[in-house]
């Protein structure tokens, strides 16, 4: 009989239903998509419904100020600011860089292993149990190399895997791009692809999820369209008219 | 059958069913009236409307002039966006950008059944015909019949008005698919 691993409930209903129960725990699943798809606010409702539930989440905020994004974020029915106070840390990624030293444009091995440490450390601490990095491909811009990029990676899910971390790695798509990710290592190594697209069908701009990859069980592969609302994320199947994914 | 017969039947209906029904142009208001007044006053059943045909504002105020409490609806309002007509969000209404966009109306039917927690309520979608003005058959019978079922998933009663003069064998098959009942009112 197939082991059935333990899950990490997104919280987002048709979501854990896609995935059969949820995310395997300790995924590190790689949520890819071009602008205005609706990665950073999957992510943060991610956080939110764990931090509900009493599991502390950790943002890695990377390309914009954690202050400014909470600022710009829809105000859920379900969560308050203390709440996010209380269950979700906010980090700004120059923060930790500063704090390390790490001030170059293209860091060394022994920065990435610092920038590991360092993470593993916070949620060590705190006791986190879901960890948002957005985006990894403002990270990846610096490790450069495919080597780099995919060491990096593997021994973070790797660590936070084992610490009983689920983690979502934001990944910034062209929407010409043919991947799932901008350096095509990220895809590969990451346990799960969570793919948000925008669907262009006869002038309407569709809101577009669809699971692409979850490693520990099996998934609909199918697309849905996405709606953010206060109460948060919904989805419904796509009709089948045509279109394709931009 | 003629009015009063159709007023008689919607008070036969107590348990959540798919319905369709023909209406001519003539009788259209007076259909919206009798619907929404067996199912908001007497049957004390939360509705949501959705208006593909004319603006929800105009709706209202039609209702308002029939005595009917507009407040108790809901609307999904399809068609104001297309119109470029000016939209006002309240509570109660949800604008979608275009007819075309069928699964953003299940989404906001969606959202207002999960908001409002409405065990037990009414999808009025005002009308097929208008609809198929702006989708091409396979996808509206496609979105029909996914709705229906997410609808009797949850409970909920559904009607879909449609308009005789503008009916076709297209739409009559299609109706035929996902309505426990078919009703024409003369």
């Amino acid at each position: 009989m197939e082991k059935v691993r333990e899950r990490c409930l997104t919280g987002i209903e048709a979501l854990d239903n896609i995935l059969n129960g949820g995310i395997p725990k300790g995924n590190t699943v790689l949520i890819t998509g071009s602008a205005g798809t609706g990665k950073t606010t999957l992510s943060i409702e991610f956080l939110v419904h764990g931090a509900m539930k009493g599991e502390k989440g950790l943002y890695i905020s990377v390309t914009e100020a954690s202050e400014k994004l909470l600022e710009n974020l829809i105000v859920y029915d379900f969560f308050s600011k203390e709440m996010i106070q209380k269950g979700i840390i906010f980090i700004d990624i120059p923060e930790i860089y500063e704090k390390l030293g790490m001030n170059k444009l293209q860091f060394s091995m022994e920065d990435i292993n610092l920038l590991i440490e360092n993470i593993v450390k916070i949620v060590t601490e705190f006791n986190v149990k879901r960890v948002v990095i957005d985006s990894i491909t403002s990270i990846c811009y610096r490790l450069q190399t495919e080597e780099k990029i995919m060491e990096f990676i593997l021994r973070l899910s790797k660590a936070l895997s084992e610490l009983g971390c689920t983690t979502f790695l934001v990944s910034e798509l062209l929407p010409s791009a043919k991947g799932y990710s901008q350096y095509g290592v990220e895809e590969a190594v990451s346990d799960g692809i969570i793919l948000l697209g925008n669907l262009e069908r006869r002038g309407d701009l569709l809101r577009t999820l669809r699971v692409v990859k979850m490693r520990g069980t099996s998934h609909s592969r199918a697309t849905y369209v996405l709606d953010i609302t206060s109460i948060g994320i919904l989805l419904v199947p796509l009709l089948k008219g045509g279109g394709e994914l931009i | 059958m003629n009015s009063e017969e159709f007023q008689k039947k919607l008070k036969t209906y107590q348990e959540p069913l798919s319905i369709s029904v023909s209406v001519s142009l003539s009788n259209y208001f007076d259909i919206i009236k009798y619907i929404l007044d067996d199912f908001s006053n007497n049957k004390n059943i939360p509705i949501i409307y959705i208006s593909a045909t004319i603006p929800s504002k105009s709706i209202s105020t039609v209702l308002d002039v029939y005595g009917i409490d507009s407040k108790k609806i809901f609307f999904v309002d399809c068609i104001s966006h297309i119109m470029m007509s000016s939209t006002t969000y309240t509570d109660r209404t949800v604008f979608v950008e275009s007819p075309t966009m069928l699964e953003t109306i299940m989404l906001k039917a969606e959202y207002i059944l999960n908001k409002y927690v409405m065990k037990n309520s009414l999808v009025i979608v005002d009308s097929i015909n208008s609809l198929a003005i702006h989708n091409d058959m396979k996808i509206l019978s496609e979105f029909l019949h996914l709705f229906v079922t997410y609808l009797r998933s949850r409970s909920a009663y559904f009607i879909i008005l449609s308009m005789k003069e503008q009916s076709n064998n297209e739409i009559s098959n299609i109706l035929n698919f996902v309505s426990d009942e078919i009703l024409e009112v003369e």
